[in-house]
Formats: C-alpha cells, sequence, structure tokens
C-alpha cells in the first residue's frame, strides 16, 4: 500500500542545507498499524507529511496504491487526501466555533458526496467515536479527549484506506489518551492501516511495528508485542 | 466543493463577526449610497432643465444666427461672443408666410438697472415682436400682456416678472401703470407675469422685463437684428419639414445659394432637449465618478480586512487543504466571503441612498416649492450598484483569496 524507497527530503534554511530524512525505505501493506519514533528533529513528522501528501519529497521514490507521487499534480494529492486519507493532529485542528457535525463533514465537502447523503456517513463516524450525544455542541465546548475523538471522526468520515495520526496523544491526559489509543487500535482491527508519529513508547505499542529513526535515517523497524497483551499491560 | 457549501461556509464565517462584517462593508455602504444619491440629484436636475424646456411651449423651432454647428454640443456663435446680424424683421415675414408655420417672434436680450423711485434692480430684459406670448406660454397675473398695438407702435410699455414686481413695488402696491426707468428711458408697467422663477436657458424669470422690440433695439441696445427668432410650427407638420421649410425661406431671404454658407441655424425643441441631455448626463456621470472615489477606499478597506482574515484562519485553511481542499476551494471560499461582504454593502447602500433621495426630495419640496424639484430615481444606479458592489468584492477579494489559496497546508498547520 505505501512503499517508499531512498526517500530523501532536504530543506534550505537561512542558506543553511538541512537533511530531514537522508534515504528512508520501508513498506506499509494493507492493515497494517505502523509507529513511527525518534528524538526531535529526527524526521519522524517530515516523514509523515511526505506520506500523508502534505509534503513532496526531494529524493528517492514514494509510491502510494501503485502510483508514485511524482506523477500526480496538486489536485490529484488533494483528491487522495480527501479519499483515501484520514488526518489526526496533535491540536485536534478543530473548528472551535462549529458544531461536532459541521466539524466532522468539513472533509465531505470537498469529497462530491452529496449533501443529502451527508447525515448518514457523519452519524456513523461520531457513532464510532462514541460521541453521538454530542453531535451538535460546539467543539470548542468539548474536552480534550473529546476533541480528538470527533477528530477521529473527521478522519473516519470519508471511510480512507490509512490513518495517520501525528501525536494524537500529545495534548491528552493518560485516560484520554488511551481511549483514543483505543479507537485507532479498534479501527485497525476492523482493516483499517495506521500510521502513527508518536515519541511515546507507550502510545507506539499500541501499533504491530515501529519504525524508529534518528538523524534522518531508519536506525530499526522491528514488530512489537500482541496488541493485547500490551492494554493488558498498560490497565 | 459545491457553490451551495462555499457559500454556506462563508456566511457562516462572516456572521461569526457580525461587527466586523458590518464595519468593513461600511465603505461599500457609504460609497454606493453616494453613488445612489448623487445620480439621483443629477437624474432630477437632468428631468428639470428638460422640463423646463419642454415647458417653453409645443412645437418650437429656434432660429440663431451663424453658420450651421456640425456637432450638437457646439454653442451657437453669439454665445462665444461673435456678433451676427443676419436675423432681420423681413426674415420673420417670410417665415410668417409659410403654410406649416402657425407664429414666428423675433428677441433681443440685454440687461439694464430698473429704476423705480429709489428701487434699483439689475435684470435681463428682452425685446419681443408679436406673438411672442402666445409662442411661449406666458400668462400674466395682474394686468395684460404686451398687445400686438403696442409692440407694433413701438410704445413704451413692459411687462415684468412678480419677482421683480415685488423687489420694486412692495406687496401693497400694483405696478400696473407705474412707471419705471431701463438706462433713463420710462416705461410704463402693463403686467406681470404670473410665473417666476428659473425659465428656459437660465433666464431668471422672475425678474425679467419684456418690452415691444423696436423699444429694445432701438432706445436701449442700438441694433437692428434679432438675436434670435422662436417659430412655431403647425402641429399637421412634420418639425423636420418645418425645418427644411425654415432653411429655404431664409436662403431665399438672404440671398443664399450655396447651402454650406448659411449664415442661421435652426434647433428643433428635441435638439436642444438632446444637446442638454447630453450636458446633463456627462454632469451625472461626473457626479458619480466623484462618489466612487469613496467606492475604492471602501474596497480597499475589503482588502485589507480579508488579508487580516486570511492570517488569522492560516490554520483553518491549513487543515481544510489538509483533508482535501484544493487551492481553488480555498480561493472561491474567500472570495465568496469578499463578494458576500460588497454585495450586502451595496444593497444596504442602495437603500440607504434611496432613504437619502427621499429626504432631499421631502425636504426640497417642502422648503422650496418654487424650485419645482422632481423626484427621479434611476433604476440604472441601482443595477449600478449592484455591478459596481459586485465588482469591488471581485477586485479586492480576489488578492486575499489567491494568498489564502497559495498558503503551504505544513505551514497553515503548524502556524500559531
Amino acid at each position: 500500500m505505501i512503499e517508499v524507497h531512498d526517500l530523501k527530503k532536504a530543506y534550505t534554511e537561512e542558506d543553511a542545507p538541512t537533511q530531514a530524512l537522508a534515504g528512508v525505505t520501508f513498506r506499509i501493506t494493507q492493515g497494517e498499524f505502523v509507529a513511527i519514533m525518534g528524538p526531535s528533529g529526527s524526521g519522524k513528522s517530515t516523514l509523515l507529511h511526505i506520506l500523508s501528501f502534505l509534503d513532496r519529497p526531494t529524493g528517492g521514490t514514494y509510491t502510494f496504491l501503485g502510483k508514485s507521487i511524482d506523477e500526480m499534480s496538486d489536485k490529484e494529492l488533494a483528491r487522495v487526501r480527501n479519499k483515501d486519507m484520514g488526518f489526526v493532529f496533535q491540536a485536534f485542528n478543530l473548528l472551535s466555533r462549529l458544531s461536532v457535525y459541521d466539524n466532522v463533514e468539513i472533509p465531505l465537502l470537498y469529497s462530491g458526496v452529496p449533501p443529502a447523503r451527508r447525515r448518514a456517513f457523519i452519524e456513523e463516524a461520531v457513532q464510532s467515536v462514541g460521541l453521538e450525544e454530542k453531535l451538535y455542541t460546539e467543539a470548542g465546548r468539548l474536552s480534550g479527549g473529546q476533541k480528538q475523538r470527533v477528530a477521529i471522526a473527521r478522519a473516519l468520515v470519508t471511510d480512507p484506506n490509512v490513518i495517520f495520526a501525528d501525536e494524537p496523544t500529545g495534548n491528552l491526559d493518560s485516560h484520554s489518551g488511551l481511549q483514543v489509543m483505543e479507537i485507532l487500535a479498534a479501527l485497525n482491527k476492523k482493516g483499517r492501516t495506521v500510521v502513527l508519529v508518536t515519541h511515546e513508547t507507550q502510545t507506539a505499542e499500541f501499533a504491530q511495528r515501529i519504525i524508529r529513526l534518528r538523524d534522518g535515517v531508519i536506525e530499526s523497524d522491528a514488530p512489537v508485542r500482541t496488541r493485547a497483551e500490551k492494554i493488558v499491560n498498560l490497565k | 466543493m459545491l457553490f451551495r457549501d462555499a457559500f454556506k461556509t462563508a456566511t457562516r464565517s462572516l456572521t461569526h463577526g457580525k461587527m466586523r462584517s458590518i464595519l468593513t462593508m461600511l465603505g461599500i455602504v457609504i460609497g454606493i449610497a453616494s453613488v445612489i444619491v448623487l445620480m439621483s440629484i443629477g437624474q432630477s436636475a437632468q428631468n428639470l432643465i428638460l422640463g423646463e424646456v419642454q415647458g417653453i411651449g409645443s412645437n418650437l423651432i429656434f432660429v440663431i444666427p451663424g453658420a450651421p454647428s456640425n456637432g450638437k454640443f457646439a454653442a451657437p456663435a453669439s454665445a462665444q461672443g461673435i456678433v451676427i446680424t443676419s436675423l432681420r424683421e423681413r426674415d420673420i415675414d417670410a417665415l410668417k408666410r409659410e403654410p406649416s408655420i402657425s407664429a414666428a417672434a423675433g428677441e433681443v436680450r440685454g440687461q439694464a438697472d430698473v429704476v423705480y423711485g429709489n428701487n434699483n434692480v439689475r435684470i435681463g430684459y428682452e425685446g419681443v415682436t408679436e406673438d411672442f406670448f402666445a409662442i411661449r406660454n406666458l400668462d400674466t397675473k395682474e394686468g395684460q400682456p404686451l398687445s400686438n398695438g403696442d409692440i407694433a407702435s413701438g410704445n413704451h410699455v413692459v411687462v415684468i416678472g412678480p419677482d421683480l414686481a415685488t423687489a420694486l413695488f412692495g406687496t401693497a402696491v400694483s405696478p400696473i401703470n407705474k412707471t419705471v426707468r431701463l438706462n433713463n428711458v420710462s416705461f410704463r408697467v402693463v403686467g406681470v407675469l404670473s410665473k417666476g422663477g428659473n425659465g428656459p436657458f437660465g433666464v431668471d424669470q422672475g425678474n425679467l422685463v419684456i418690452m415691444p422690440v423696436s423699444v429694445a433695439q432701438k432706445q436701449l441696445l442700438g441694433i437692428t437684428y434679432f438675436n434670435d427668432i422662436i417659430v412655431e410650427g403647425d402641429a399637421l407638420y412634420d418639425m423636420n419639414f418645418i425645418k427644411s421649410r425654415i432653411t429655404f425661406a431664409l436662403r431665399q431671404t438672404h440671398g443664399i445659394t450655396d447651402p454650406n454658407k448659411d449664415d442661421f441655424d435652426s434647433r428643433t425643441q428635441e435638439d436642444v432637449l438632446s444637446l442638454l441631455g447630453n450636458i446633463t448626463s456627462i454632469l451625472t456621470l461626473f457626479l458619480a465618478a466623484i462618489a466612487s472615489i469613496s467606492l475604492l477606499v471602501g474596497g480597499i478597506g475589503i482588502m485589507n480586512i480579508m488579508l487580516v482574515a486570511v492570517t488569522e484562519r492560516t490554520k483553518e485553511i491549513g487543515l481544510r487543504k489538509a483533508v482535501g481542499a484544493t487551492d481553488g476551494d480555498i480561493l472561491e471560499q474567500f472570495l465568496i466571503e469578499s463578494i458576500l461582504l460588497t454585495l450586502s454593502g451595496g444593497a444596504i447602500g442602495i437603500a440607504l441612498g434611496a432613504g437619502v433621495v427621499g429626504i432631499i426630495y421631502l425636504v426640497l419640496t417642502t422648503f422650496f416649492v418654487s424650485l419645482g424639484w422632481v423626484f427621479a430615481f434611476p433604476l440604472s444606479a441601482v443595477a449600478l450598484g449592484l455591478v459596481v458592489s459586485t465588482l469591488s468584492g471581485v477586485i479586492f477579494g480576489i488578492y486575499p483569496a489567491r494568498q489564502a489559496g497559495k498558503k503551504n497546508p505544513i505551514d497553515a498547520l503548524r502556524y500559531e
């Protein structure tokens, strides 16, 4: 599903070139739950941005669902982001003055789904994160954990192939963090691919596989213990 | 993104910051209202002026001395200070012989001090031939118009305007049969015109003095020609035909064989109306152009606020792009916001302008009745207001909207 080969990303800041990714190669298959870990400046966020089509690499190849990113226009990238990818951000990125319903509707605005058919999708997505009673609550009035669950509902509403989560528990207390990770784990169990960036080992252990980055290269890429074991341990 | 969704999103953004939206609109509101008010005043003034010309009488043709102008905008030779003496008594006689002409009257004009007792007023006077009062539909509220006998005999009699009557004699004394002096020539007042105010061509009818033409020519002006001849055509004939008959008759009396050497010009009421219409239209446009400066200022205000909005909502733009919005979707959203702002401002401006026009009308018709102000609210101004406000939304919104559309989603998401 996701295949990167010798992926590179260089930035030029204040005339000094920075190599954020210095040749990264791996594959992620459909239904995997992969955590990308690494210290600050290791390139994990840069990698996630490229994987999620928010940025383009400066070297190497990236193939998503069999198509190279180099062959796609910005418009096509936007279409793929809308149809095949879901995003969960550390800062939730909800529009606080809008209701839960309206926030979850945002990706559908750009998907061509007719207004009459949207309600069913939105209700299903909100139900899957257990917030159906908050459907018309203003997003700004929700707790951090609830906001992140709305963000997950928003990521799910277009029924994407893969969910990219960038430090999804970073702004949450441990209880809310656990709830969010359980939802992501449940989604993965239903066959959805999840790619997670985190620096918290406990969060990463929800994944089946951890890719560790350091200085823009892969330090290790290994499977982890079964998810069931880890949840038992955490609880 | 469906237009309906873009519209809904834009409306939501604008209603979220109501006060800001209202203040942003204010420039456009004032601009459009100014354009509406000035265009309406221009139109009212145009109607008033044209109405005055139409009120002179029907089927009139004005014969003026000097070669015909090629363009309708050319001023008559007399207005350019050139003295042309081509129009004479024999021309009136020749014109009166034409079957298609009901009446013809010659006019001369001048300015003088009119004195009664210790009262002295600077006025414009007209020396006229027979039929003048009938052609011009002039009535007297006191006394009589000049009789054909007075005119033919060159009696020293005058008909004066109502304002002049009040200025010289007050309201208690009747001016009839009183003697006034113009440039030391004595005249007996035989009538007072019923209508004052401004007459056609800016003549102050309220202060006018009308006398037999021969007296004005010989004793006041020392000339033997006319400043113009007013011809009343027979209603059964086409005005252009009458015009051609006038040309034919005057060429004969003036002995002109080459049509390029005509020393007179004839203008129908339609020609005069068209000329005045053109002038007042230009005046109206000029007023609207001045008012549009405030529109420009309002538009720049819109652009400024939209740029602020784009910066404030950088994170929202980043999110929308992350979940699938294209540059075009973002551009569309901000452009619709900008157009909605200016269009709403335009609609409010039109309503405000209509209100001000109504107030002006009420004030002028209540306190300045003699002005004869007419109500005009040109629909073209409304259409112009709507078109201009929409266009300013596009023109002043496109730059901020493009800035929004071009934002990099990662930078936008990271923006604090």
